[in-house]
């Protein structure tokens, strides 16, 4: 039986453009970046080559690239690099978006105990933000302000435009605003220059959720950013590679190969958007078709065409069984999704994303996550909800 | 989704160009030939020039996936391009008041949503179509009057040095309306005032003098020297990559790399130690003169500021300019190191010049360099030197790479 794999939000099969393109680093291309003799030599213009792709693809400067290993060390430079070493008294340091992944959340909770005053941001009624409030929370003491564009469990699209707008208004320079767009990137156009226009800021960006190898990302500074000399403090140090900002030999092989799946993510995104949205109408058409409706299943927040919502990745709540009983019945029948992120899939504690959407902790336990990539059809999504359904059957007998 | 207003023009100004009486048909033309050039890799832009604006449009905004995200991007573009003042991103809407008004209302909504206020304002109104039925003062008047009460609390009319400027333009086929300009970068297009070379060690001083000669108008190529096997590889990416990146503030760059270590030996072998930088810095004058007589050039341009280093005094300066066969400008000449730090940075240089690789002025250094050079010793220590020889064989070993402005960063 043929895999259904609906856990792109997860990861992605690394392509094949992308794997030619780190092959030949790990072959006859294997010189360090810092090395004086050619072999170095071309690997060091390998390198900025690929940093000018990656700048180039999210409307940024090169020297705003640092290569990290991935989406959360990128969040966590970003977290621990740019906030102060001790409060300001004068109100919140740091505020961070209410459904952010670990990777931001866990830092801000470590930044509060070594006493930063540290603010969790609302969602509205809408679950949208409520930015009337986080604009009240900026203010000339606020460091960092760090809110995810697309979230990784339910797809939500948060209107990170005019939460720019209250830090512009309301911190100014003083402020950083740090976007995670690890699920965002190759799913909507990404455009350092209009998001932060003239502000202080950064995206996070991580390989392998566009068809990129595990283990790469990046930290993208925008252009006030580098203008003002605003970069973060490393985290580790060493021989002074990236500007010193991430020491440590690069990872060439891993940033070609995330250099050429950034490129094609940001040539792809209509493509993954169409593709994305047939397999979600697909997906959601044929649930509501099915015995499961009945049974109190249903897509934590629907789709809707209101721009607030990227469309690739959606929470399912689920009847009766917790999502782990599910998950292992949908494997049997080859179907392969997560439940909540894939990051807690293993973890007794429950995502506070869920619970700031309004579930209760009983709810929360029973969501299954679906994500697609520009590869997913709609047949395979009514494949899902079929072997959903059969699910759903069986753990009725039990 | 389509009949909201949206952004689909670019408004662009440029300053000190209006004052050129005679000329300035060819500097607009050379401006505008600039700016297609540099947005060429982001989208087809048509631009008209017309009393004292250029407009630039998307040619086919129905191609663009995101066409408001393109022309904005296509507008930050525009600001790095030397001679123009500022650009305004405009919102297209009908002929009529009070459309206009409303539009203005929407937009001022958006910007003032999270200000606490006030910020002084002020509406100016042009009218390229006489035959409207408002005149600028009177279309300023009924626009400023129809600002909603919640939005007055955070305004102040101001009419001079106002934070926020609300244009609106009324053209015979459309109207536009903006909220405030973006500064450019001011100075005059680039090749409207010649051409010239700049020498371009791998420094944080000399990519910002060319990024000053382009601002000034100088087509400005970029010449620099490498010593195989005393220098390696890297150094000659990191030239690269500077150059690439002070290209994108003109259409055409080249990137001239010359042999050097055989002039080098040679002052090493046959001169006196203390004098090797003032030489070598007097073949770099030579072999850059002769670059740009080649291609009409008629200046040098060196990141020399006085006192920098132990070498830039007036006395050694002069000795290293006696050499020149042309004008040498100093565009970083009354800059503190600081200052230069903080241009390098704007521009976008500054992390690329402090990747560490060696530049071959360090290639046998003496020990004690001469601080008060003389140029009768200078000329007495090359006696001993070939110098028509040293220079024939550097010429024929120069590598030349080009640039076209807009590919190289988005």
């Amino acid at each position: 039986m043929t895999i259904l794999y609906l856990d792109h939000a997860a990861t992605t099969r690394v392509s094949d453009p992308v794997r030619a393109a780190m092959a030949a680093a790990l072959d006859a291309d294997f010189g360090n970046p810092s090395s004086r003799h050619p072999l170095g030599a071309a690997a060091g213009e390998a390198l900025e080559a690929a940093r000018r792709t990656v700048a180039r693809a999210v409307g940024a400067d090169a020297a705003g690239v640092v290569f990290t290993s991935g989406g959360t060390e990128a969040n966590n430079l970003a977290l621990f690099g740019l906030t102060p070493k001790a409060a300001s008294g004068r109100g919140a340091d740091v505020l961070v978006g209410p459904t952010e992944h670990p990777s931001v959340r866990v830092p801000a909770e470590d930044l509060a105990g070594i006493g930063l005053d540290v603010r969790t941001l609302a969602l509205d009624a809408s679950g949208g933000l409520d930015l009337v409030a986080a604009a009240d929370a900026i203010d000339t003491s606020t460091a960092l302000v760090a809110q995810m564009l697309v979230n990784n469990e339910f797809g939500t699209h948060y209107d990170v435009a005019r939460l720019a707008r209250a830090v512009r208004a309301r911190g100014g320079e003083a402020t950083h605003l740090h976007v995670d767009a690890v699920q965002a990137l190759g799913k909507l156009p990404l455009d350092m220059g209009s998001l932060f226009d003239g502000l202080c800021g950064s995206l996070a960006l991580s390989g392998h959720k566009v068809h990129g190898p595990k283990g790469v990302g990046a930290l993208v500074l925008s252009r006030a950013a580098l203008a003002k000399g605003r970069l973060p403090r490393p985290m580790i140090r060493g021989g002074g590679q990236q500007s010193d900002l991430r020491p440590g030999t690069e990872n060439v092989p891993g940033i070609l190969g995330f250099a050429r799946a950034v490129e094609l993510a940001a040539e792809g995104v209509a493509g993954a958007r169409a593709a994305t949205l047939a397999a979600r109408i697909a997906f959601e058409e044929a649930l509501a078709a099915s015995p499961l409706a009945a049974l109190g299943a249903r897509v934590l927040v629907p789709w809707s065409d209101d721009g607030r919502q990227a469309p690739h990745v959606l929470s399912l709540l689920v009847p009766g069984a917790p999502s782990e009983v599910w998950l292992h019945h949908l494997e049997e029948r080859s179907v392969y999704a997560s439940a909540g992120s894939a990051c807690q899939a293993k973890k007794k504690d429950l995502s506070p994303a869920l619970l700031a959407l309004g579930l209760h902790a009983d709810e929360a336990r029973r969501v299954l996550r679906f994500s697609f990539s520009a590869e997913t059809t709609p047949a395979e999504c009514r494949a899902a909800i079929d072997a959903l359904a059969a699910v759903a059957q069986s753990l009725a007998h039990l | 989704m389509n009949d909201l207003p949206r952004p689909e023009l670019i408004l662009v100004r440029y300053g000190e160009l209006a004052l050129k009486g005679k000329n300035r048909s060819a500097f607009e033309r050379k401006l505008v030939e600039n700016m297609s050039a540099a947005t060429a890799a982001i989208a087809p832009v048509r631009y008209e020039r017309s009393r004292g604006r250029i407009t630039a449009a998307l040619k086919r905004p129905e191609e663009q996936a995101d066409a408001p995200a393109t022309l904005q991007r296509i507008a930050r573009r525009l600001q790095e391009v030397p001679g123009l003042s500022s650009v305004s991103v405009c919102i297209g809407v009908p002929k009529d008041p009070a459309v206009i008004s409303a539009v203005v209302n929407a937009e001022l909504a958006e910007r003032l949503e999270f200000e606490r206020g006030p910020v002084t304002f002020r509406v100016s109104s042009r009218r390229a179509d006489k035959a409207f039925e408002l005149t600028s003062v009177e279309l300023d008047r009924y626009v400023a009057e129809r600002i909603p009460p919640e939005l007055w609390d955070k305004l102040e009319a101001k009419l001079k040095g106002a934070e926020l400027e609300i244009g609106i333009e009324v053209r015979p086929e459309r109207a536009f309306v903006y909220l405030g300009r973006h500064a450019g970068i001011g100075g005059l297009p680039v090749g409207s005032l010649g051409r010239a070379v700049c020498l371009l060690s791998g420094g944080i001083d000399s990519p910002v003098a060319a990024y000053y000669a382009m601002k000034r108008g100088c087509r400005t190529d970029l010449l620099s020297f490498l010593s195989p096997p005393y220098i390696g590889a890297s150094t000659r990416a990191k030239l690269i990559d500077l150059a690439r990146s002070i290209a994108r503030f003109q259409p055409r760059t080249r990137l001239y790399l010359a042999p050097f270590a055989e002039i080098q030996e040679a002052i090493r072998d046959l001169c006196p130690a203390p004098y090797r930088t003032i030489l070598y810095r007097r073949f770099m004058q030579r072999i850059g003169s002769k670059v740009a007589k080649r291609n009409r050039g008629r200046a040098l341009v060196t990141g020399e500021s006085i006192g920098q280093v132990a070498s830039q005094t007036l006395e050694n300066i002069a000795c290293i300019e006696a050499a020149s066969a042309l004008p040498v400008l100093r565009p970083l000449i009354g800059f503190d190191k600081t200052e230069t730090t903080d241009v390098a940075r704007r521009i976008g240089t500054l992390e690329l010049s402090n990747r560490p690789e060696p530049d071959c002025c360090t290639v046998f250094m003496p020990d004690s360099p001469m601080i008060f050079g003389k140029l009768e010793d200078c000329l007495a220590a090359e006696e001993a030197l070939d110098i028509q020889g040293l220079l024939m064989r550097s010429l024929k070993g120069i590598e030349v790479i080009e640039f076209e402005a807009g590919q190289e960063r988005a």
